[in-house]
C-alpha cells in the first residue's frame, strides 16, 4: 500500500512540475535558513566542556571602587578578571583540586623552518591548565607545578604552530627561541578548538586558542605583560608586571576546578572569610559579590551569545512559517485541483482514512525533499556565513577567527524541522481532500 | 466604474482557507519587512557615522621589535623620519592604537584631583605632533602639539612624568565644560599621565575614537608623548595623498619589511579595511535582515500567484459564462485584482498590528529604539504593489478565457 501511495505522490508531482518545484522550494529555503542560523546560535551558546560544568568555576570578586560597576554595560557583575593579590590568595588556599591563574601575552617566535619572525599569542599559564580544561595532547604533556615557580624554560605548542614551525613532526625536546629566550618544548597539543573560548572571554569570545603556553613564572621573569585587558581603575603605577602585581588593576583569569558540593562550599565561605578580612583592611568598597559560576553560568553572564543572533533564530523561524503556510496554500490548491481522481477512488470503495493518508505521504514526500535540499542550502548558508565573518588573523580584528561548523545538530535540527513542516503542511490539505464527497464529482463527469 | 466587492466578498467567504493562508503570509511578511527595514537603517547609519578622519587616504604599520637588541624610541623616531620622506605621504604619525579598530585605551578625565566619582571615561592616546595632519582631523579652537612638546615614551619604571598639555575633542569638552569653555582650562587624569593638572590648549572639531561600539566613540583625549612600547610594538599612522594609497602602502610595506633586522612589521592595513573589520557584525546583520526579507518577500509572491492560478483554474467555467454573457477581459481582470487587493489589504491590517507588537517587544527585550510609525505607512503601500503585481499574471490569464468554455463541459 505504502509503495503504492508513493508511487501515486511521485506521478502527482511529475503532473505538475512547476508547483511542486515552487514547494520543494519554499519548503528548502524555510529549512535551509532556520538551520543556517539555528546552527550558528549553537555554535555559540554552547558549552564546550559541559562534561565538567559541575567541577569548574571561575573565580570573580568585586574589587572596584564605591563609586561605579566594573563594567557600565553589566554593573551586576564583578570585573571579569582578578587581581594578583587576591587571584594570588585563592591559588594558594589548598581548596580546589585543580586550579589556574593565567593571561594572554604576545611573543616573538623564531626558529625551526620558519624564516621570518613569528609574532604568536602566548598563554601564561599554571600547570594545571592542560588537565583541568581536558586539553588532548598529540606529543609528550604539560609541565609540573615546579615548573611554574622555578620557572623552567619550557613550552607547550598548539598542533598549528607545530605544524608550521616543524611540519607537525614530533618536535618535543627541541628548543625554541620565543621573545629572545630558549624554551624546551615539552608538549604539542591535538587540535584543540574549544568555542566559545570560555577561560577567557576577555581577548574576543571566538577566538582561537593561543598558539603557544608558557609556565606562570615567566610573567615576573620576563616581566610579560598581558596582550589581553588590564582594567584599572586607581591611580597608581602600572606599567610593569611587578608593578601590576601590586596595584589594584584586575587583568589575571582565575579557573579552580572543585570535585564536590563540599569543595565548592568550603570554597565559597573561604572566599567571604576574605572579602570580610581585606574590607576591614580597606578594600572592597562595594557590596559584596563574590562569585564562583560554572561554564554555563560565566558564558550566560557575559552575554556570548549576541542579541543579534537571537532575534535572527526568531526571523528564521517566521520565514519558515511564512514558506510552510504557502506550502499548505499551495498544496491543497493542488490537492483539491485532483478531488474529482480523489472521488473517483471513494466511489470504488476507498475509505476517506486511505484517501487522506494517500495525500499524507504525498506530502511526506515534498518535505522530505525539501528538508533534504534545506539542509545542502544551509551548508551553503554556512559557508556564506564563514566568509561574511571571516576575521583577519594578522591583526587580531574582524568577525570569528573560528565558529562551530556545521555539525550534527545542524542535521537533527534539519529532521525535527522537517517532521514539523510535514505535520504543518500535510495534514490539513489531506484532511481536507478525505472530506470530499465522491458524488458530488462524480455527477459532473 | 463599479469593483462589486460584495459577490467578490461572498465568493471568498464561501472559499475561505487559500485567503486567509495568503492573509496570514503578507502579515508576517508586512511585520518582518518593517522591522526589517528599520533595524537596517540603524546599521547602516552606524557603520556610516561621521569619523572627522580621512579614512580613505590613511594605512596604518604596526611595528614589533623582534630581539634585545631592539631600541623602541630609536626605532621610532628612525621609522618616521623615513616615513615623511616619501614621496605621495602627507604626514605621519605614531599612536599608541589607531582609531576604528575596536581597541584602544581609557581614562578617566576629572575636573578636580583624584576625583574618581566623577571620571569621565575617555579614549587616551599617545601621538606626536603630526597626529593632527596625520589623522586628518580639524582644530575646532586652540592649537595642536608643538614638536619641542612631545615627551619620550612612558618609562617602564613606573614613574611618569606628566605631560602638562591636551588636546580633547568637542564632545569630551561639552561633557567637561558643559558651558562651552574648555579651551585653557585644567585637566585631571585617573593614571598621572598628565601633570595635574595639565591645560587643554585645543580641541578637536570631532573624531571618531577606537572603539566602535562605545556610545561615547568620540570622546577623546590626547597626550604629546611617543606611544608606550607594549610588546613592544608601535603603530605608525600613514596619510597619503588622494589616490596614491594603496601605491604607497606597497612602497613602504616592502621597504619597513627590511630596513631594521631588530623588529618585524606585523601588519599594514588600509585604515578603511581595518575600520571594516570593525563594523563586520552591523554589516553583516543588515546582510542577513535584506536577504531573509527579500526572500520573504518572493515567497510571499509565490502564495499570491498560486492563490489566484487555483482560482483562475477552478473557476474557468463561471469566467467562461460572465464573458458568454456580456464582461468584458478588464472586468475579469479588476474581478481578480481586487479580489487580491481585498486579502492583501486583511493581511496589511494584521500585519500592521504585528509590527508594532514585534516592535514594542524588540525594544523592551533587545534595547531596540521604538519603531517609528512612518515605517509603517511606507510598508503598507509596498505590500499592496507586491500583491497586484504577483495577482497580475493569473488576472490576465483569466480574462483571456474564452467564452465558449462555459457551453462546454469539463
Amino acid at each position: 500500500m505504502l509503495r503504492y501511495y508513493l508511487r501515486l505522490a511521485l506521478k502527482s508531482f511529475a503532473r505538475d512540475p512547476g508547483a511542486t518545484a515552487l514547494m520543494l522550494f519554499a519548503i528548502a529555503l524555510g529549512i535551509g535558513v532556520c538551520v543556517m542560523t539555528l546552527t550558528v546560535y549553537h555554535a555559540m551558546s554552547s558549552n564546550p566542556i559541559w562534561w565538567k560544568n559541575d567541577r569548574l568555576y571561575a573565580i570573580t570578586l568585586d574589587s572596584w571602587p564605591a563609586e561605579r560597576p566594573a563594567n557600565i554595560d553589566l554593573p551586576h557583575l564583578p570585573p571579569t578578571q582578578l587581581t594578583y593579590t587576591d587571584a594570588n590568595y585563592f591559588f594558594n588556599s589548598g581548596i580546589p583540586e585543580r586550579k589556574v591563574l593565567m593571561y594572554q601575552a604576545t611573543g616573538v617566535v623564531l626558529s625551526g623552518r620558519a624564516s621570518k619572525p613569528l609574532k604568536i599569542n602566548t598563554r601564561i599559564t599554571t600547570a594545571d591548565f592542560f588537565p583541568m580544561f581536558d586539553v588532548p595532547f598529540q606529543y609528550g604533556n604539560g609541565w609540573s607545578a615546579r615548573a611554574d615557580t622555578g620557572p623552567e624554560a619550557l613550552i607547550v605548542l598548539s598542533h598549528d604552530l607545530n605544524e608550521r614551525l616543524f611540519g607537525g613532526l614530533n618536535s618535543v625536546g627541541r628548543t625554541i627561541r620565543w621573545s629572545n629566550h630558549d624554551f624546551r618544548i615539552v608538549g604539542v597539543l591535538e587540535p584543540w578548538m574549544p568555542q566559545p573560548k570560555f577561560y577567557d572571554l576577555t581577548v574576543g569570545s571566538f577566538n582561537e586558542p593561543e598558539a603557544a603556553y608558557l609556565p606562570w613564572g615567566w610573567s615576573k621573569a620576563l616581566q610579560l605583560l598581558s596582550s589581553g585587558s588590564i582594567h584599572c581603575w586607581k591611580v597608581e603605577p602600572a606599567n610593569t608586571v611587578d608593578e601590576l602585581m601590586s596595584s589594584e588593576c584586575a587583568w589575571i583569569q582565575m579557573w579552580v576546578e572543585l570535585p564536590d558540593a563540599d569543595a565548592r562550599t568550603r570554597m565559597q565561605a573561604l572566599m567571604d572569610t576574605y572579602w570580610n578580612e581585606q574590607r576591614k583592611r580597606g578594600r572592597f568598597q562595594r557590596p559584596r559579590n563574590n562569585r564562583l559560576s560554572n561554564v554555563n553560568e560565566w558564558l550566560e553572564d557575559h552575554q556570548v551569545v549576541q542579541n543579534d543572533n537571537r532575534l535572527l533564530v526568531g526571523l528564521a523561524f517566521a520565514f519558515l512559517s511564512v514558506c510552510l503556510l504557502n506550502t499548505i496554500g499551495l498544496l491543497l490548491a493542488k490537492f483539491l485541483n485532483g478531488a474529482p481522481v480523489a472521488g473517483v477512488r471513494r466511489a470504488l470503495g476507498a475509505s476517506r482514512l486511505h484517501i487522506f493518508l494517500q495525500h499524507l505521504i504525498q506530502a511526506g514526500v515534498l518535505a522530505l525533499a525539501g528538508a533534504l535540499l534545506g539542509l545542502g542550502l544551509s551548508a551553503v548558508f554556512l559557508w556564506g556565513v564563514r566568509i561574511l565573518y571571516g576575521s583577519d588573523p594578522q591583526t587580531g580584528r574582524g568577525g570569528y577567527q573560528a565558529l562551530a561548523h556545521f555539525d550534527s545538530i545542524g542535521i537533527a535540527w534539519a529532521i525535527a524541522l522537517a517532521v514539523v513542516a510535514v505535520i504543518i503542511t500535510g495534514l490539513y490539505p489531506a484532511w481536507r481532500i478525505g472530506r470530499v464527497s465522491p458524488a458530488r464529482h462524480l455527477k459532473s463527469q | 466604474m463599479r469593483l462589486h466587492v460584495r459577490p467578490i466578498l461572498s465568493a471568498m467567504l464561501r472559499n475561505w482557507t487559500g485567503p486567509v493562508l495568503v492573509a496570514a503570509q503578507i502579515s508576517i511578511t508586512l511585520a518582518v519587512l518593517i522591522n526589517a527595514v528599520y533595524i537596517v537603517k540603524q546599521r547602516v547609519d552606524r557603520i556610516g557615522r561621521p569619523t572627522g578622519i580621512d579614512v580613505e587616504n590613511i594605512f596604518v604599520i604596526r611595528s614589533v621589535g623582534v630581539n634585545d637588541k631592539y631600541a623602541h624610541e630609536a626605532a621610532m623616531r628612525a621609522d618616521l623620519a623615513y616615513l615623511r620622506g616619501v614621496t605621495g605621504v602627507v604626514a605621519a604619525a605614531p599612536i599608541s592604537s589607531p582609531p576604528l579598530t575596536g581597541r584602544g585605551d581609557r581614562i578617566g578625565v576629572m575636573l578636580k584631583f583624584d576625583d574618581h566619582a566623577h571620571g569621565i571615561v575617555t579614549h587616551y592616546y599617545e601621538v606626536d605632533d603630526q597626529a593632527l595632519a596625520a589623522l586628518g582631523v580639524r582644530l575646532a579652537a586652540g592649537r595642536f602639539f608643538q614638536a619641542n612638546e612631545v615627551l619620550p615614551p612612558r618609562r617602564t619604571s613606573g614613574d611618569v612624568i606628566g605631560a602638562p598639555v591636551a588636546v580633547i575633542t568637542q564632545a569630551l569638552a561639552n561633557d567637561l565644560y558643559p558651558d562651552g569653555h574648555a579651551l585653557g582650562k585644567p585637566i585631571y587624569d585617573s593614571f598621572g599621565f598628565l601633570t595635574a593638572p595639565a591645560t587643554i590648549v585645543g580641541i578637536i572639531e570631532h573624531m571618531h575614537g577606537s572603539r566602535v561600539s562605545w556610545d561615547k566613540f568620540d570622546r577623546i583625549l590626547m597626550a604629546p608623548r611617543l606611544p608606550f612600547p607594549d610588546e613592544p610594538a608601535v603603530n605608525y599612522l600613514v596619510r597619503t595623498r588622494p589616490g596614491q594609497r594603496d601605491v604607497v602602502l606597497r612602497a613602504v610595506d616592502e621597504h619597513m619589511q627590511n630596513s631594521n633586522p631588530d623588529r618585524m612589521i606585523e601588519w599594514t592595513r588600509t585604515l578603511e579595511y581595518l575600520k571594516n573589520l570593525s563594523y563586520v557584525a552591523d554589516r553583516n546583520m543588515a546582510i542577513f535582515l535584506v536577504a531573509i526579507t527579500l526572500m520573504l518577500i518572493a515567497i510571499t509572491c509565490i502564495g499570491i500567484y498560486g492563490l489566484a492560478t487555483f482560482n483562475v483554474s477552478r473557476r474557468a467555467r463561471q469566467i467562461g459564462t460572465r464573458r458568454a454573457l456580456g464582461a468584458q477581459r478588464e472586468d475579469i481582470v479588476r474581478y481578480f485584482l481586487v479580489e487580491n487587493w481585498l486579502i492583501t489589504t486583511v493581511g496589511v491590517i494584521i500585519g500592521c498590528a504585528l509590527a508594532l507588537v514585534s516592535g514594542y517587544w524588540l525594544s523592551t527585550h533587545y534595547g531596540l529604539p521604538r519603531l517609528d510609525l512612518y515605517y509603517l505607512v511606507g510598508g503598507i503601500p509596498m505590500l499592496w504593489i507586491v500583491g497586484q503585481l504577483a495577482a497580475w499574471l493569473p488576472a490576465r490569464r483569466a480574462a483571456a478565457v474564452s467564452p465558449a468554455v462555459a457551453t462546454r463541459s469539463v
